[in-house]
């Protein structure tokens, strides 16, 4: 295809980073050598570049960090609270400071369009820390007269799809709230939030308080299963959060689980049908699918349908998939092969049970783990590629005839994250909100976050809300 | 052109999300444009503007000096394309038409009682014969917005039917002057309404009132016509007109227009700039990318 | 060698002026005396056609972006503490009553920059009515704000009164006699903090003979004053606000939602439910 016009390349350089041969864990306010005494390597996943090598958290580091936050939990819980929402804004400022730094490093690790990048990821890094910060202060407003307590010791598992901001959906609050916090950020991205640990000790965070221990899904269970730690908190696959759960069985430790979706983007033929294009691309194609809340099926109304394909695929072209450095790169890297495989497994499923499939007509680099953005029409609701969460950059087409139909199809799903409604009639948006089963739910709009705008899901896309007023309370019990 | 039921019916499926809308064309205007595509960009801008000038102190003298320039905008640099049009006021399109002779520079001229369109239609069919008679190659005229925010849409589409037949194989664009109508949905609506009745090209403004053109009144009227050409085969144009500064500005719309309608658009047959002082940024632009230097307007000759 | 003495200015539309009336009063600091200005009627009007500009800026700004402003504020009075630690010890407080009352003020300014973003969640709400209806009610600023600060020389004090209004995303105006001096230095900061025009208008002087034009002004939408306030005073400022319905309140100076609450007007909105 013969471009008329073609951009050149713009590429973001990556000097401004300064990367480690190797990273320690961080506890107690510095970076020590891992106890496990393990190393393992993390790539660029658009170009399978050895990156850095990071510390392997073994039970004794995770240990360590336990019992660094149990003394970080006590110096926290005696300072005045407006000293906490003072230290959250300085971390906020310092975050801001360093945006581009951050940016840059993001989407080397983890693949995603600089772009996005720098245009969301960091401005919602920075305006939670602000956010959290105003809380820290007056959570005896938050709700009405009950009397709160933070748990402790918080420990925080998060995954490489928005590696630095899920750190802050996390981090935030609970230190906010007076909690002290062991993360452990997923294993192929845990660049940033070693990088936000160095902003801890520039902020003069009391040691202790904020701890990081780097590894895997075996790390993770560490943390989970410590006895000294008193909440976890999960955002992930939603088979590892049934885990999870069933690990803390009996316990008494305070959870949340943010897991999987299968959003319904729900198209009415009386939508403004070039912005619910737009929406609709918007909702699967935006981090290249790796989103829980992806509007990962399209219910259109049949009426439109065909009209609304013609247009959701020429839209699709213009998609430009590519070197996540590169400015104008629109659909950057699938996070790692393992997902590579998994989505082509779930495509390939989808073609042989009968599905068509339209693809985004580009060129993939060689090198990297790369999927074409991916339409399936003429797929059923009983075919895995309409159940099961891909995770990647691939729609799938339903129709329905009336909106009882629609709510029906969008329920009938284990998921219930996220959901979105594109019609110009204010009354059905309404009575359509009223009826799906989801925790967050976008009409004439998609994928909109706000650290005052509580995050979470219905059914197995897990309990407990991130975000306003409604996300303290994951963090805080009840003073009896 | 299509029949006024065919009208009516288009007419329904015209709303626009506003929010939807503006966040498309924010997110369009991050691409970033550098090195050889700019330099494309920036020759593309100059064979797509329509120099203009629409003042009651226009004379002989100061149209002749705006066509030299048009004809060769850098007399420093041949490779600098000239400019597709000049636009002037019905009075000026003879002395217009004799100064283009020796060039491919068109001669466009404003008619039915631009701007304000606020007459009888026997007085703009007379403008419009008028400016023809005299030579021009285009006429850009203004919608009845006194019928269209009355609700007459009928009577608009009449209109622009009548001045079409008076035009014959002259083109038409037909202004609709986004900044008066009040809401994206109109936009779209006049939009649909003009190219119906036979519009070669769309225009967003006239460049007489303080709202001029906008990327969003451009996108929405470009998914019109997108729309349109789905629907007849025609491709009608889209000239965007009155508050386009500066070169950087000028290559957003063409991102705008290239990922949203499509390239078949980056044409001077399809694509115009209403520009006066635009012109000389996009040549000051140029300048700097061929010599690494920013360089004064007094390098440019007046037009 | 002389020192370059400081003019003290009233701060109006981001710039310092004096009074038109070319009047001013003193005050007594113990190292000398100190001449302000005296604000007359036309600084008043003046002041309210810069904050009815503040008030359509301010309030067209994000939550968010109104926090980060006040969070900016209180950086600027933090890196300039020693300065008002000394301007309160030469209006005659202890030293160790100086650190505290900034110190103080500093966190009150802290917890009114976060609450800004927040406010909203705790007082709108929707309502649950009977009927296939949504039915949201949620919070507006009223406008102009004239405030009444304690007359006490307090920056927690002068901060307790201010803050609210502009949390909320009303503009204020505010009056300042004994506490003139205090009131110009914070302007200082304000004018450092990027705060669009007009939000924030600090005037210096005594009432007396601007009370009627103050509680006439049409434009002024709320007048707020202190728990100390003389009741005479507010009694006529009460009877003039009647002739435009203006609202008029004493402020609780306290940290809650309660000292949000005057400055806001409730909206209510139905949308009906239906396929």
């Amino acid at each position: 295809m013969v471009e008329k016009w073609a951009y050149s390349e713009s590429i973001e350089s990556s000097d401004i980073v300064n990367l480690e041969k190797k990273y320690g864990h961080f506890i107690n306010g510095s970076f020590v050598s891992p106890k496990s005494k393990k190393y393992f390597d993390t790539v660029s996943p658009s170009t399978e570049e050895l990156l850095s090598k990071v510390s392997f958290g073994g039970k004794q580091d995770v240990d360590n960090a336990v019992s660094s936050a149990k003394e970080g939990f006590k110096v926290w819980k005696k300072i005045k609270p407006v000293e906490r929402s003072k230290y959250l804004f300085k971390i906020a400022r310092l975050i801001q400071e360093r945006s581009r730094e951050f940016a840059v490093l993001e989407s080397m690790d983890g693949g995603k369009p600089i772009r996005e990048a720098r245009d969301v990821d960091l401005p919602q890094v920075a305006a939670n820390f602000f956010y959290f910060a105003g809380w820290a202060d007056k959570l005896d407003l938050s709700w009405s007269n009950s009397k709160f307590k933070p748990y402790g010791v918080a420990g925080q598992i998060i995954p490489w799809n928005f590696p630095l901001l899920m750190l802050a959906w996390k981090v935030a609050p609970a230190l906010a709230t007076g909690n002290s916090v062991v993360l452990k950020p997923a294993e192929t991205t845990s660049l940033t939030a070693l990088m936000f640990a160095e902003i801890c000790s520039e902020a003069a965070l009391p040691e202790g308080v904020f701890n990081l221990v780097t590894g895997n899904g075996e790390t993770g269970s560490y943390l989970v299963n410590h006895k000294d730690v008193d909440k976890i908190a999960f955002t992930g696959s939603t088979g590892v959060g049934k885990q999870i759960q069933a690990s803390l069985a009996g316990t008494g430790k305070g959870l949340t689980l943010e897991l999987g979706g299968k959003a319904a983007n729900i198209v009415y033929e009386d939508a403004s049908i070039d912005q619910a294009v737009e929406g609709v691309v918007n909702g699967i194609f935006f981090n290249q699918g790796h989103v829980c809340c992806a509007g990962s099926r399209l219910l259109v109304q049949e009426s439109i349908h065909d009209k609304f394909i013609e247009k959701l695929e020429r839209r699709m072209q213009q998609l430009r998939v590519g070197n996540p450095l590169d400015k104008n790169t629109d659909i950057g890297a699938i996070n790692s092969k393992q997902q590579l495989e998994k989505i082509t497994e779930l495509v390939e499923s989808g073609v042989n049970d009968g599905g068509s499939i339209f693809q985004t007509e580009c060129e993939l680099p060689a090198n990297g783990f790369w999927f074409k953005p991916t339409l399936f029409t003429n797929v059923q609701p009983a075919h895995r590629v309409t159940r099961e969460e891909i995770f990647g950059p691939v729609l799938t087409t339903i129709t329905f005839r009336t909106p009882d139909e629609a709510v029906e199809i969008a329920n009938n799903t284990e998921y219930g994250l996220s959901a979105g409604i594109w019609s110009e009639k204010g009354s059905k948006v309404l009575w359509t909100a009223d009826r799906l089963d989801a925790g967050v739910i976008w009409s004439n709009t998609f994928n909109k976050f706000d650290p005052s705008s509580p995050f979470g899901g219905y059914k197995e896309s897990g309990f407990g809300r991130e975000g306003g007023r409604h996300g303290l309370l994951s963090y805080l019990k009840e003073d009896r | 052109m299509l029949s006024w039921s065919d009208v009516t019916e288009l007419m329904n499926v015209c709303s626009v999300d506003e929010t939807g809308l503006k966040e498309r064309v924010s997110s369009l205007a991050t691409r970033s444009i550098k090195k050889d595509s700019k330099l494309q960009a920036l020759n593309m801008i100059v064979s797509m503007c329509d120099l203009t000038t629409l003042e009651g102190q226009d004379t002989d003298g100061k149209i002749s000096q705006m066509v030299a320039k048009a004809i060769s905008p850098d007399p420093n640099d041949s490779s600098v394309p000239s400019v597709a049009a000049v636009c002037v006021y019905p009075g000026l399109v003879e002395v217009a038409k004799k100064a283009v002779s020796q060039s491919n520079v068109l001669v466009a001229s404003v008619s039915s009682y631009f701007p304000s369109g606020q007459a009888p239609l026997e007085s703009k069919i007379h403008d419009t014969k008028y400016a023809i008679s005299n030579g021009a190659d285009e006429i850009d005229i203004v919608i009845n917005r006194k019928a269209f925010l009355e609700g007459d849409y009928k009577k608009v589409f009449d209109e622009i039917s009548v001045l079409k037949e008076v035009c014959g194989e002259v083109h038409l664009k037909t202004i609709l002057e986004v900044g008066e109508l009040g809401s994206y949905d109109k936009i779209r609506k006049a939009s649909v309404i003009a190219m119906s009745a036979g519009s070669d090209f769309i225009k967003t403004s006239t460049g007489k009132i303080s709202e001029g053109a906008s990327r969003e009144a451009c996108c929405i009227m470009a998914k019109a016509a997108l729309d349109y050409r789905k629907l007849t085969g025609s491709i009608v144009g889209i000239k965007v007109a009155g508050g386009i500064k500066d070169a950087k500005d000028a290559i957003r719309y063409l991102v705008l227009i290239k990922e949203e309608i499509g390239e078949d658009w980056l044409d001077p047959k399809y694509f115009r700039f209403g520009a006066s002082s635009l012109l000389n940024d996009v040549l000051r632009q140029i300048k700097k990318l061929k010599t690494g230097a920013y360089q004064d307007s007094y390098y440019f000759p007046r037009g | 060698m002389s020192e370059v003495r400081k003019t003290y200015k009233m701060y109006v539309g981001n710039s310092f002026v004096r009074s038109e009336s070319g009047r001013t009063y003193s005050i007594e600091l113990s190292s000398e005396i100190i001449e302000l200005p005296q604000a007359s009627r036309k600084d008043v009007r003046d002041a309210v056609s810069q904050a009815k500009k503040g008030y359509e800026s301010w309030s067209s700004l994000s939550p968010y972006n109104r926090a980060q402003i006040l969070y900016r504020l209180s950086e600027m009075i933090e890196g300039r503490k020693a300065s008002y630690i000394e301007l309160l010890k030469e209006s005659g407080i202890k030293n160790n009553e100086a650190k505290k009352d900034i110190d103080e003020a500093i966190e009150i300014l802290i917890w009114y920059a976060g609450i800004t973003d927040k406010w909203e969640q705790l007082s709108g709400n929707l309502n649950p009515v009977a009927g296939s209806y949504f039915n949201i009610s949620h919070q507006e600023p009223l406008g102009v704000i004239f405030i009444f600060p304690r007359d006490t020389v307090s920056l927690k004090s002068l901060l307790l009164s201010l803050l609210p209004p502009l949390s909320v995303g009303c503009s204020s105006i505010s009056l300042s006699k004994t506490a003139g001096a205090l009131a110009v230095m914070l302007a200082e900061d304000l004018n450092n903090s990027d705060l669009p025009l007009g939000v924030w208008n600090i005037l210096t002087g005594s009432y007396s003979n601007i009370i009627e034009d103050i509680s006439k002004h049409v434009e002024i939408k709320g007048i707020g004053v202190n728990m100390d306030f003389d009741n005479k005073d507010f009694t006529i400022i009460q009877s003039n606000a009647s002739e435009s319905v203006k609202r008029t309140f004493r402020m609780n100076e306290r940290l809650n939602l309660l000292s949000l609450h005057p400055f806001l007007e409730t909206k209510t909105v139905w949308h009906p439910k239906g396929k």
